[in-house]
Protein backbone atom coordinates (compact mmCIF):
# COMPACT_ATOMS: atom_id res chain seq x y z
CA UNK A 1 0.00 0.00 0.00
CA UNK A 2 1.16 2.82 -0.78
CA UNK A 3 -0.85 5.13 1.67
CA UNK A 4 -1.22 7.98 -1.26
CA UNK A 5 -4.11 6.56 -3.72
CA UNK A 6 -6.08 9.20 -2.58
CA UNK A 7 -3.65 11.57 -3.63
CA UNK A 8 -5.20 14.44 -6.04
CA UNK A 9 -4.98 13.92 -9.42
CA UNK A 10 -2.82 16.09 -11.83
CA UNK A 11 -1.16 17.96 -9.01
CA UNK A 12 1.63 15.92 -8.19
CA UNK A 13 3.25 13.61 -10.98
CA UNK A 14 5.18 11.62 -9.22
CA UNK A 15 2.28 10.30 -6.77
CA UNK A 16 1.40 7.23 -8.66
CA UNK A 17 3.59 4.64 -9.10
CA UNK A 18 2.77 3.63 -12.24
CA UNK A 19 2.49 7.30 -13.88
CA UNK A 20 4.83 8.24 -16.55
CA UNK A 21 6.76 11.73 -16.46
CA UNK A 22 7.27 13.01 -20.02
CA UNK A 23 6.92 9.02 -21.35
CA UNK A 24 9.58 7.89 -18.78
CA UNK A 25 8.83 5.27 -15.69
CA UNK A 26 11.00 6.74 -12.25
CA UNK A 27 12.77 3.34 -12.75
CA UNK A 28 14.11 4.79 -16.25
CA UNK A 29 15.14 7.92 -14.45
CA UNK A 30 16.73 6.26 -11.68
CA UNK A 31 18.57 4.51 -14.00
CA UNK A 32 19.69 7.69 -15.67
CA UNK A 33 21.05 8.87 -12.38
CA UNK A 34 22.81 5.82 -12.15
CA UNK A 35 24.75 6.41 -14.98
CA UNK A 36 25.71 9.73 -13.86
CA UNK A 37 23.44 11.15 -16.18
CA UNK A 38 25.37 9.89 -19.13
CA UNK A 39 25.29 9.34 -21.98
CA UNK A 40 22.97 12.88 -22.29
CA UNK A 41 19.57 12.08 -23.05
CA UNK A 42 18.43 15.26 -24.93
CA UNK A 43 14.63 13.97 -24.33
CA UNK A 44 15.02 13.73 -20.39
CA UNK A 45 17.16 16.75 -20.03
CA UNK A 46 14.80 19.13 -22.01
CA UNK A 47 11.97 17.79 -20.03
CA UNK A 48 10.78 20.26 -17.05
CA UNK A 49 8.82 17.30 -15.67
CA UNK A 50 11.68 15.45 -15.96
CA UNK A 51 14.59 17.26 -14.75
CA UNK A 52 12.17 17.96 -11.43
CA UNK A 53 11.43 14.11 -11.32
CA UNK A 54 15.47 13.65 -10.93
CA UNK A 55 16.49 16.22 -9.06
CA UNK A 56 13.72 14.51 -6.18
CA UNK A 57 14.67 11.39 -6.61
CA UNK A 58 18.58 12.84 -6.00
CA UNK A 59 17.00 14.18 -3.17
CA UNK A 60 15.31 11.27 -1.64
CA UNK A 61 17.93 8.88 -2.71
CA UNK A 62 20.43 11.42 -1.36
CA UNK A 63 18.69 12.00 1.69
CA UNK A 64 18.05 8.18 2.24
CA UNK A 65 21.58 7.43 3.52
CA UNK A 66 22.77 11.04 5.12
CA UNK A 67 19.90 10.26 7.47
CA UNK A 68 21.45 7.51 8.88
CA UNK A 69 24.70 8.56 8.64
CA UNK A 70 23.57 11.91 10.52
CA UNK A 71 21.69 9.53 13.33
CA UNK A 72 24.92 7.31 13.44
CA UNK A 73 26.78 10.64 14.32
CA UNK A 74 24.48 11.46 17.08
CA UNK A 75 24.38 8.10 18.63
CA UNK A 76 26.44 8.62 22.05
CA UNK A 77 29.67 6.54 21.91
CA UNK A 78 28.39 3.41 23.81
CA UNK A 79 30.42 1.67 21.23
CA UNK A 80 33.24 0.24 23.56
CA UNK A 81 31.81 -2.94 24.77
CA UNK A 82 31.24 -4.28 21.24
CA UNK A 83 34.19 -2.83 20.25
CA UNK A 84 36.43 -4.03 22.82
CA UNK A 85 34.94 -7.96 22.15
CA UNK A 86 36.01 -7.66 18.61
CA UNK A 87 39.26 -6.50 19.11
CA UNK A 88 39.61 -9.30 22.00
CA UNK A 89 38.22 -11.59 19.13
CA UNK A 90 40.58 -10.33 15.96
CA UNK A 91 43.68 -10.04 18.27
CA UNK A 92 43.25 -14.30 18.60
CA UNK A 93 43.09 -14.37 14.44
CA UNK A 94 45.92 -12.49 13.64
CA UNK A 95 47.99 -14.76 11.55
CA UNK A 96 51.98 -14.76 12.61
CA UNK A 97 53.42 -15.56 9.61
CA UNK A 98 57.12 -16.94 9.39
CA UNK A 99 59.09 -17.69 12.68
CA UNK A 100 62.21 -15.41 12.18
CA UNK A 101 64.90 -17.34 14.46
CA UNK A 102 67.39 -15.49 17.26
CA UNK A 103 70.72 -16.75 18.06
CA UNK A 104 70.89 -17.75 21.61
CA UNK A 105 74.37 -19.00 22.99
CA UNK A 106 73.12 -21.55 24.42
CA UNK A 107 72.50 -24.16 21.37
CA UNK A 108 69.70 -25.84 23.46
CA UNK A 109 67.67 -22.93 23.42
CA UNK A 110 65.80 -21.86 20.34
CA UNK A 111 64.44 -18.08 20.17
CA UNK A 112 62.18 -16.88 17.24
CA UNK A 113 60.15 -13.83 16.70
CA UNK A 114 57.18 -13.80 14.07
CA UNK A 115 56.82 -12.07 11.22
CA UNK A 116 53.80 -10.50 12.41
CA UNK A 117 55.51 -9.59 15.50
CA UNK A 118 58.40 -7.73 13.36
CA UNK A 119 56.00 -5.94 11.16
CA UNK A 120 53.93 -4.60 13.83
CA UNK A 121 57.26 -3.23 14.75
CA UNK A 122 58.01 -1.58 11.28
CA UNK A 123 54.45 -0.45 11.72
CA UNK A 124 55.23 1.51 14.96
CA UNK A 125 58.62 3.13 14.09
CA UNK A 126 57.36 4.05 10.92
CA UNK A 127 54.49 5.61 12.59
CA UNK A 128 57.28 7.93 14.87
CA UNK A 129 58.78 9.37 11.90
CA UNK A 130 57.19 12.86 11.52
CA UNK A 131 54.31 13.25 8.70
CA UNK A 132 54.51 9.64 7.88
CA UNK A 133 52.03 6.56 8.76
CA UNK A 134 53.02 3.18 7.59
CA UNK A 135 50.38 1.82 5.35
CA UNK A 136 52.18 -1.94 4.84
CA UNK A 137 55.23 -3.07 5.18
CA UNK A 138 56.70 -6.77 3.38
CA UNK A 139 60.10 -8.90 4.31
CA UNK A 140 61.48 -10.60 1.18
CA UNK A 141 63.97 -13.50 1.43
CA UNK A 142 64.71 -16.33 3.56
CA UNK A 143 63.35 -14.89 7.21
CA UNK A 144 63.52 -18.05 8.67
CA UNK A 145 67.32 -18.67 7.20
CA UNK A 146 70.07 -17.10 9.38
CA UNK A 147 72.33 -14.90 8.07
CA UNK A 148 69.59 -14.72 4.74
CA UNK A 149 69.68 -11.42 2.60
CA UNK A 150 66.17 -9.38 3.64
CA UNK A 151 64.89 -6.62 1.82
CA UNK A 152 62.48 -4.81 3.54
CA UNK A 153 59.76 -2.59 1.93
CA UNK A 154 57.53 -0.23 3.67
CA UNK A 155 54.25 1.51 1.94
CA UNK A 156 53.79 4.37 3.47
CA UNK A 157 51.40 7.98 2.83
CA UNK A 158 53.18 11.16 3.99
CA UNK A 159 51.62 14.68 4.68
CA UNK A 160 51.86 17.18 1.62
CA UNK A 161 54.77 18.65 1.45
CA UNK A 162 57.70 16.95 3.38
CA UNK A 163 60.02 15.59 0.72
CA UNK A 164 60.03 12.57 -0.43
CA UNK A 165 63.93 11.78 -0.06
CA UNK A 166 63.77 13.55 3.62
CA UNK A 167 60.76 10.99 4.77
CA UNK A 168 62.77 8.11 2.56
CA UNK A 169 66.09 8.44 4.42
CA UNK A 170 64.53 9.22 7.85
CA UNK A 171 62.56 5.70 7.77
CA UNK A 172 65.52 3.70 6.29
CA UNK A 173 67.58 5.23 9.10
CA UNK A 174 65.12 4.13 11.70
CA UNK A 175 63.64 0.73 10.21
CA UNK A 176 67.77 -0.19 9.77
CA UNK A 177 67.86 0.57 13.59
CA UNK A 178 65.08 -0.88 15.15
CA UNK A 179 65.61 -4.12 13.35
CA UNK A 180 69.12 -3.73 14.21
CA UNK A 181 68.13 -3.75 17.64
CA UNK A 182 65.76 -6.21 17.72
CA UNK A 183 66.46 -9.04 14.67
CA UNK A 184 69.53 -10.09 13.34
CA UNK A 185 67.84 -9.92 10.26
CA UNK A 186 71.14 -9.57 7.67
CA UNK A 187 68.96 -6.29 5.93
CA UNK A 188 70.04 -5.90 2.49
CA UNK A 189 67.81 -2.67 1.03
CA UNK A 190 65.34 -0.80 2.67
CA UNK A 191 62.64 0.43 0.08
CA UNK A 192 60.28 3.20 0.73
CA UNK A 193 57.48 3.95 -1.55
CA UNK A 194 55.16 7.13 -0.92
CA UNK A 195 51.80 5.59 -2.07
CA UNK A 196 50.30 8.43 -0.79
CA UNK A 197 49.57 11.38 0.32
CA UNK A 198 47.31 14.21 3.21
CA UNK A 199 46.90 17.04 3.19
CA UNK A 200 47.40 18.72 6.87
CA UNK A 201 43.87 20.17 7.75
CA UNK A 202 41.58 17.74 5.40
CA UNK A 203 43.13 13.99 5.80
CA UNK A 204 39.77 12.15 6.40
CA UNK A 205 38.25 10.11 3.63
CA UNK B 1 47.57 9.52 14.27
CA UNK B 2 45.27 6.49 13.07
CA UNK B 3 41.78 7.77 14.06
CA UNK B 4 42.82 10.49 11.69
CA UNK B 5 43.68 8.14 8.80
CA UNK B 6 42.32 7.22 5.45
CA UNK B 7 39.31 5.06 5.22
CA UNK B 8 42.21 3.47 2.60
CA UNK B 9 45.18 3.48 4.68
CA UNK B 10 43.09 1.84 7.27
CA UNK B 11 41.88 -0.78 5.41
CA UNK B 12 45.57 -1.51 4.26
CA UNK B 13 47.05 -1.77 7.52
CA UNK B 14 44.09 -3.67 8.93
CA UNK B 15 45.09 -6.14 5.87
CA UNK B 16 48.58 -6.34 6.81
CA UNK B 17 46.95 -7.96 10.34
CA UNK B 18 46.98 -4.05 12.26
CA UNK B 19 44.42 -4.71 14.93
CA UNK B 20 44.52 -1.14 16.00
CA UNK B 21 43.50 0.53 12.16
CA UNK B 22 40.74 -2.44 12.25
CA UNK B 23 40.05 -1.19 15.72
CA UNK B 24 40.04 2.93 14.43
CA UNK B 25 37.73 1.22 11.31
CA UNK B 26 35.41 -0.10 14.01
CA UNK B 27 34.54 3.45 16.20
CA UNK B 28 34.83 5.04 12.47
CA UNK B 29 32.17 2.83 10.80
CA UNK B 30 30.21 0.84 13.89
CA UNK B 31 27.73 3.70 14.64
CA UNK B 32 26.83 4.13 10.86
CA UNK B 33 26.37 0.38 10.33
CA UNK B 34 24.50 -0.24 14.08
CA UNK B 35 21.81 2.44 12.50
CA UNK B 36 21.34 0.56 9.48
CA UNK B 37 21.13 -2.46 10.19
CA UNK B 38 18.55 -1.69 13.05
CA UNK B 39 16.46 0.18 9.89
CA UNK B 40 16.35 -2.99 8.14
CA UNK B 41 15.54 -5.22 11.16
CA UNK B 42 12.96 -3.00 12.19
CA UNK B 43 14.66 -3.11 15.49
CA UNK B 44 17.65 -1.89 17.70
CA UNK B 45 17.80 -5.07 19.81
CA UNK B 46 19.36 -7.11 17.09
CA UNK B 47 21.74 -4.54 15.37
CA UNK B 48 24.51 -4.79 18.10
CA UNK B 49 24.65 -8.46 17.50
CA UNK B 50 24.94 -7.97 13.43
CA UNK B 51 27.46 -5.30 13.67
CA UNK B 52 29.84 -7.05 15.14
CA UNK B 53 29.35 -10.10 13.83
CA UNK B 54 29.82 -8.36 10.74
CA UNK B 55 32.88 -6.53 11.56
CA UNK B 56 34.58 -9.85 12.54
CA UNK B 57 33.47 -11.27 8.80
CA UNK B 58 34.99 -8.30 7.22
CA UNK B 59 38.28 -8.85 9.04
CA UNK B 60 38.68 -12.49 7.97
CA UNK B 61 37.76 -11.25 4.33
CA UNK B 62 40.07 -8.11 4.03
CA UNK B 63 41.74 -9.69 1.44
CA UNK B 64 38.70 -9.76 -0.47
CA UNK B 65 38.40 -6.18 -0.89
CA UNK B 66 39.57 -4.87 -3.93
CA UNK B 67 39.54 -0.98 -3.52
CA UNK B 68 40.38 -0.19 -0.25
CA UNK B 69 39.48 3.60 -0.68
CA UNK B 70 35.80 1.63 -0.81
CA UNK B 71 35.50 0.14 2.68
CA UNK B 72 32.33 1.76 3.87
CA UNK B 73 29.93 0.14 0.46
CA UNK B 74 31.94 -2.60 1.49
CA UNK B 75 31.37 -2.73 5.18
CA UNK B 76 27.01 -1.76 4.42
CA UNK B 77 26.93 -4.74 2.16
CA UNK B 78 28.29 -7.48 4.52
CA UNK B 79 26.20 -6.00 7.16
CA UNK B 80 23.22 -5.96 4.35
CA UNK B 81 24.21 -9.87 4.29
CA UNK B 82 24.25 -10.23 7.96
CA UNK B 83 20.53 -8.78 8.41
CA UNK B 84 19.27 -11.01 5.89
CA UNK B 85 21.14 -13.88 7.28
CA UNK B 86 19.11 -12.91 10.86
CA UNK B 87 15.79 -12.19 8.73
CA UNK B 88 16.03 -15.57 7.54
CA UNK B 89 16.56 -17.39 10.98
CA UNK B 90 13.34 -15.11 12.26
CA UNK B 91 11.35 -16.08 9.36
CA UNK B 92 9.63 -19.34 11.09
CA UNK B 93 8.20 -16.77 13.69
CA UNK B 94 7.85 -14.16 11.19
CA UNK B 95 5.77 -12.16 14.14
CA UNK B 96 8.62 -10.19 14.79
CA UNK B 97 8.08 -7.87 11.75
CA UNK B 98 4.74 -7.10 12.75
CA UNK B 99 6.02 -5.69 15.74
CA UNK B 100 8.28 -2.53 13.75
CA UNK B 101 8.77 -0.28 16.47
CA UNK B 102 9.07 3.43 15.83
CA UNK B 103 12.99 4.24 16.03
CA UNK B 104 13.89 5.88 19.11
CA UNK B 105 16.13 8.95 17.82
CA UNK B 106 19.42 10.24 19.63
CA UNK B 107 18.54 13.50 21.06
CA UNK B 108 19.17 16.85 18.83
CA UNK B 109 20.51 20.17 20.56
CA UNK B 110 20.49 21.62 17.13
CA UNK B 111 16.74 21.66 15.67
CA UNK B 112 16.69 24.97 14.97
CA UNK B 113 17.78 24.67 11.11
CA UNK B 114 16.23 24.03 8.31
CA UNK B 115 18.22 21.05 7.56
CA UNK B 116 17.58 19.30 10.62
CA UNK B 117 14.45 19.81 10.05
CA UNK B 118 15.03 18.16 6.85
CA UNK B 119 16.46 15.10 8.22
CA UNK B 120 13.74 14.59 11.22
CA UNK B 121 11.39 14.88 7.86
CA UNK B 122 13.42 12.07 6.52
CA UNK B 123 13.99 10.18 9.07
CA UNK B 124 10.34 10.31 10.16
CA UNK B 125 8.83 9.28 6.94
CA UNK B 126 11.66 6.19 6.46
CA UNK B 127 10.16 5.11 9.99
CA UNK B 128 6.79 5.38 8.49
CA UNK B 129 7.33 3.37 5.41
CA UNK B 130 5.95 -0.26 6.24
CA UNK B 131 9.03 -2.35 7.06
CA UNK B 132 9.13 -4.54 3.76
CA UNK B 133 9.23 -1.70 1.40
CA UNK B 134 11.66 0.40 4.05
CA UNK B 135 13.99 -3.00 4.04
CA UNK B 136 13.63 -3.28 -0.28
CA UNK B 137 14.73 0.55 -0.27
CA UNK B 138 17.27 0.85 2.06
CA UNK B 139 18.88 -2.36 0.29
CA UNK B 140 19.06 -0.98 -2.68
CA UNK B 141 19.36 2.92 -2.07
CA UNK B 142 22.05 2.54 0.77
CA UNK B 143 23.39 -0.88 0.11
CA UNK B 144 23.59 -0.89 -3.57
CA UNK B 145 22.26 -3.99 -4.06
CA UNK B 146 20.38 -4.89 -7.40
CA UNK B 147 17.05 -5.69 -8.00
CA UNK B 148 17.72 -9.18 -8.51
CA UNK B 149 20.20 -9.31 -5.41
CA UNK B 150 17.25 -7.87 -2.90
CA UNK B 151 14.71 -10.79 -4.43
CA UNK B 152 17.83 -13.67 -3.67
CA UNK B 153 18.49 -12.40 -1.01
CA UNK B 154 14.71 -11.92 0.37
CA UNK B 155 13.60 -15.01 -1.90
CA UNK B 156 10.97 -12.87 -3.36
CA UNK B 157 10.00 -12.49 -7.32
CA UNK B 158 11.88 -9.79 -8.78
CA UNK B 159 8.51 -7.98 -9.97
CA UNK B 160 7.52 -7.93 -5.91
CA UNK B 161 10.93 -6.21 -4.89
CA UNK B 162 10.32 -3.50 -7.47
CA UNK B 163 7.00 -3.34 -6.44
CA UNK B 164 8.12 -2.43 -3.20
CA UNK B 165 11.12 0.36 -4.35
CA UNK B 166 8.46 1.62 -6.74
CA UNK B 167 6.15 2.08 -3.54
CA UNK B 168 8.35 3.26 -1.18
CA UNK B 169 9.98 5.63 -3.63
CA UNK B 170 6.50 7.62 -4.65
CA UNK B 171 5.97 7.57 -0.81
CA UNK B 172 9.49 9.05 0.37
CA UNK B 173 8.21 11.31 -3.15
CA UNK B 174 5.78 12.69 -1.62
CA UNK B 175 6.76 12.94 2.36
CA UNK B 176 9.66 15.31 1.39
CA UNK B 177 7.89 17.02 -1.47
CA UNK B 178 7.77 20.09 1.17
CA UNK B 179 11.18 20.17 1.27
CA UNK B 180 12.14 20.69 -2.20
Amino acid sequence: MSGHDDAPDGLDPLVAPDELVDGRTLDDLEAYLDRGRLPRDPAIESSAACRLALRALEQVRGLSLAVLEDEAARLPARDDRWIAGLVASIKAEVVSGRDIPLRHPDPGIRLAVTEAAVRGLLRQVGDLVDGVLVRSSGLEGDVSEPGAPIEVTLRVTTRYGLPARDVAQALRAAVASALDRHTQLTVTAVHVLVDDVWLAERRRR
Amino acid sequence: MLVDASDDTLAVRARDGDVQAFEAVARRHGPLMRVYAARLLGNDLESDDVVQDAFLTAWRRLGDLEDPARLRPWLMRIVSNKSIDRLRVRRDHDDIDAHDAPASRAAAPDRVVESRLQMDAMWTALDKLPLDQRRCWLLRETGGWSYGEIADALQLPVSTVRGRIARARTFLLHEMEAWR
